[in-house]
């Protein structure tokens, strides 16, 4: 056990420090498709922390994430706030977002909880589209400047491998959180609720409340990926508030393996890679990239990381 | 995506006869990257602006290229989404190496791209979004625009809904960045024109891509205004005109004008369903131009494409013929130094001769209106009569874009 957790630690730290590294080996563009890759990662990990580990399917959670970019957005563009302020209201916004959403939600178990979510998203998802005074309707908040990050670091975060940087040092501390957090006894409690909700009921333990807090702590996480995006692509739209945002870390989550905690990142470092790559080669990529993404959840059920582990702890 | 690496067998025979160097370096292709939308709703749009772009880039190459070296061009789907589209540029610039940009069919997505033009230091020719601010607050020196925008292509509106004598006035356009400002310029600009022309506090601003229109097509009829100017475009449009020819519309008594109503993608696409007497505007009308390179290029779209040129078809096409000019004046393929020669330049389109106006890098060039009509060689409507707009008499003077690059 020691040894093998000692492997993957050392693995993971390989992995970290090519990524810091990124700028200086990769080609310039993937820069930006490693970033998407960290931040989409960060909201599909967030959003797996209900999914995955307290077994609710949430299809809301780009309201979180939406709106943790028009958070980190308008900030920059009304008040010129430093960034390190902005994102740390996003992750709050975010969960306090899903405190009120979750508030009625969690009432609710298994496909009436997936719709209430859906629906509170796409309602989020209206006001932003409608309210063309306060949220730019559906151009969204664009032309804010990214200015400086504050807590007296001095980065210059208009360059791409500076912002890259930032990004993985953020992702890498908020996973970092989110793991200690699904290890902890909180955690086990979450994955117990998974498996048997009645059982952890019968200890002794308010089952909704918990639901409650792993449903906040999955938005702040949501949120402070939005956060992260919107100076990213330099854009706060409504899309990113749409349910077919919220579906995408739902995809991640099962094409890279929910069971896992690295899973999502897994994910999403695919779903990025092939609508990068097909898009170059055809106009009809929404296609190809479903075909791609069906055989994939058809034929790797546990996701890419999920299946892939399986395989070593069978011939281990 | 296509990229087209039609070296001209011609150049390199001619280059064997240079130095080994010169010759490896005189045939790398130039590279141009343009976005536009190629997928779902609009992609009409970008398939005419493909063929305008493809057109001009074998002409040129047939005719040795520039400097000597062929054009290539890769597309990338703007997926009408601002963040989709400045990914789309960053892959361009960084990964494809391109040497310049143009595109962008959306004021939505302009609006999100072009703050971010400068730092990927290349010259970009919008070719399509039509938003003042591209050319306005947002301006910036990399940024540019040979098509015509919204206060140009509105203000030809409001000289038509003042001479057709309307009164009062609703509209119904898409509801994002696009429809909102040319309903502002429309009462503004006739406002001025027309003092007692009076306008709705009840506009109609369908979500783009709505596919039921029954209810804003109502409201325009239950209200009975003198007049409806009508924004909304491309297959919003096509959609909006066949319902609302089953609803009786175009037989009400106001007067219909339609800002892009004569777009070849629009009137393609509803042949005689489109009604006759109504008054529709486009960036650019194919049988309005009476040059020889207009007469060309219309005559070789259609054999290629078997209809005639569009706005966008010609926009992309154009822009094309922008780059060859600035390229050759220039002498060198270099970012900054094709930027600095677009600066103020005026260069031969089928529009006639095209010109960016220093201060705002904003194109000279006016729409056309006109009444459609019937054509008796063709299922499309025709505008008989048509009008052109003459650029000094829409574009708005430098101190009101909200733009000054100096000059």
């Amino acid at each position: 056990m020691s040894r093998r957790a000692g492997l993957i630690t050392a693995l993971i730290a390989v992995i970290l420090v090519a990524l810091w590294f990124l700028p200086a080996w990769a080609p310039y563009f993937y820069i930006f498709v490693a970033a998407e890759i960290l931040i989409l990662g960060l909201f599909a990990a967030g959003f797996n922390l209900v999914f995955g580990y307290t077994g609710m399917l949430s299809l809301g959670h780009a309201a979180f994430f939406g709106f943790g970019a028009y958070v980190t957005a308008m900030l920059l563009l009304h008040f010129d706030t430093p960034l390190a302020f902005a994102l740390i209201a996003s992750l709050a916004g975010g969960g306090l977002l899903a405190l009120v959403i979750g508030f009625f939600c969690v009432r609710l178990t298994e496909v009436y909880f997936t719709m209430l979510t859906l629906a509170f998203g796409m309602m989020v998802f209206s006001v932003a589209q409608q309210w063309r005074s306060f949220t730019g309707g559906s151009d969204g908040i664009t032309g804010f400047a990214v200015g400086s990050f504050g807590l007296g670091l001095d980065l210059t975060l208009g360059n791409p491998a500076v912002y890259y940087q930032l990004t993985l040092v953020i992702v890498t501390l908020a996973g970092l959180c989110l793991y200690l957090i699904t290890i902890s006894p909180f955690g086990l409690i979450l994955r117990a609720m998974a498996e048997n909700p009645e059982r952890v009921a019968f200890t002794g333990i308010p089952v909704r409340r918990y639901r409650l807090y792993s449903f906040v702590i999955s938005g702040a996480f949501s949120g402070l990926a939005g956060g992260l995006f919107a100076p990213f692509t330099r854009v706060a739209s409504p899309e990113t508030l749409h349910w077919s945002q919220s579906a995408e870390p739902v995809l991640m989550s099962i094409l890279g393996g929910s069971a896992t905690f690295l899973g999502p990142f897994i994910g999403s470092a695919i779903f990025v890679l092939l609508e990068t790559w097909i898009t170059s080669f055809t106009d009809r990529w929404m296609l190809f990239l479903g075909i791609v993404l069906a055989l994939m959840v058809m034929y790797l059920r546990r996701g890419l990381l999920g299946t892939a582990l399986d395989r070593l702890t069978k011939r281990g | 995506m296509i990229t087209r690496i039609t070296t001209p067998l011609g150049a390199a025979v001619v280059g064997a006869g240079l130095t080994l160097g010169a010759t490896a370096s005189a045939q790398e292709p130039i590279s141009i990257g343009a976005i536009y939308i190629l997928s779902g709703v609009g992609s009409t749009y970008g398939e005419f602006a493909q063929n305008g772009a493809n057109l001009a880039i074998d002409e040129i190459n047939e005719d040795g290229g520039v400097l000597g070296r062929p054009l290539e061009i890769t597309f990338e789907d703007s997926q009408l989404e601002a963040q989709a589209a400045i990914q789309a540029m960053r892959k361009l610039v960084y990964q494809d190496g391109v040497d310049v940009l143009m595109g962008l069919d959306s004021s939505g997505v302009a609006t999100g791209v072009v703050p971010v033009v400068p730092e990927v230091e290349t010259p970009f020719i919008i070719t399509h979004a039509a938003t003042p601010d591209a050319t306005g607050k947002l301006c910036n020196e990399w940024t540019y625009r040979n098509s015509v925008n919204i206060p140009q292509n509105i203000k030809g509106a409001a000289i038509m809904a003042d001479e057709s004598g309307a009164n009062s006035w609703t509209t119904v356009g898409p509801d994002y960045a696009f429809g909102h400002q040319s309903w502002e310029y429309f009462q503004r600009y006739l406002g001025e024109l027309n003092p007692d022309a009076t306008f709705s506090d009840d506009p109609s601003f369908p979500a783009f891509g709505t596919e039921d229109f029954t209810p804003f097509i109502n409201t325009v009829i239950s209200n009975q205004p003198d007049g409806v100017f009508i924004s909304v475009w491309g297959s919003d449009l096509v959609n909006f005109t066949r319902q609302a020819n089953d609803l009786g519309f175009f037989d009400e008594d106001f007067e219909v004008l339609m800002s892009l109503g004569a777009a070849t993608e629009v009137l393609s696409a509803l042949g005689e369903q489109m009604p006759t007497g109504i008054t529709v505007g486009t960036r650019y009308w194919y049988g309005a131009y009476d040059n020889e390179m207009n007469k060309a290029f219309v005559e070789a779209y259609r054999e290629r494409h078997e209809t005639p040129p569009s706005y966008n078809a010609q926009n992309a096409y154009s822009a094309v013929y922008a780059y060859k000019a600035a390229i050759e004046k220039a002498g060198e393929v270099d970012k900054v130094a094709i930027r600095d020669a677009l600066k103020g330049m005026s260069y031969q389109a089928p529009m006639g001769e095209v010109r960016f106006r220093e201060g705002d890098n904003q194109a000279l060039v006016g729409p056309t209106y006109g009444v459609t009509a019937e054509d008796p060689d063709s299922e499309l409507r025709l505008l008989d009569p048509q009008r052109n707009f003459a650029a000094e008499d829409v574009t708005p003077p430098l101190s009101e874009t909200g733009c000054n690059l100096g000059g």
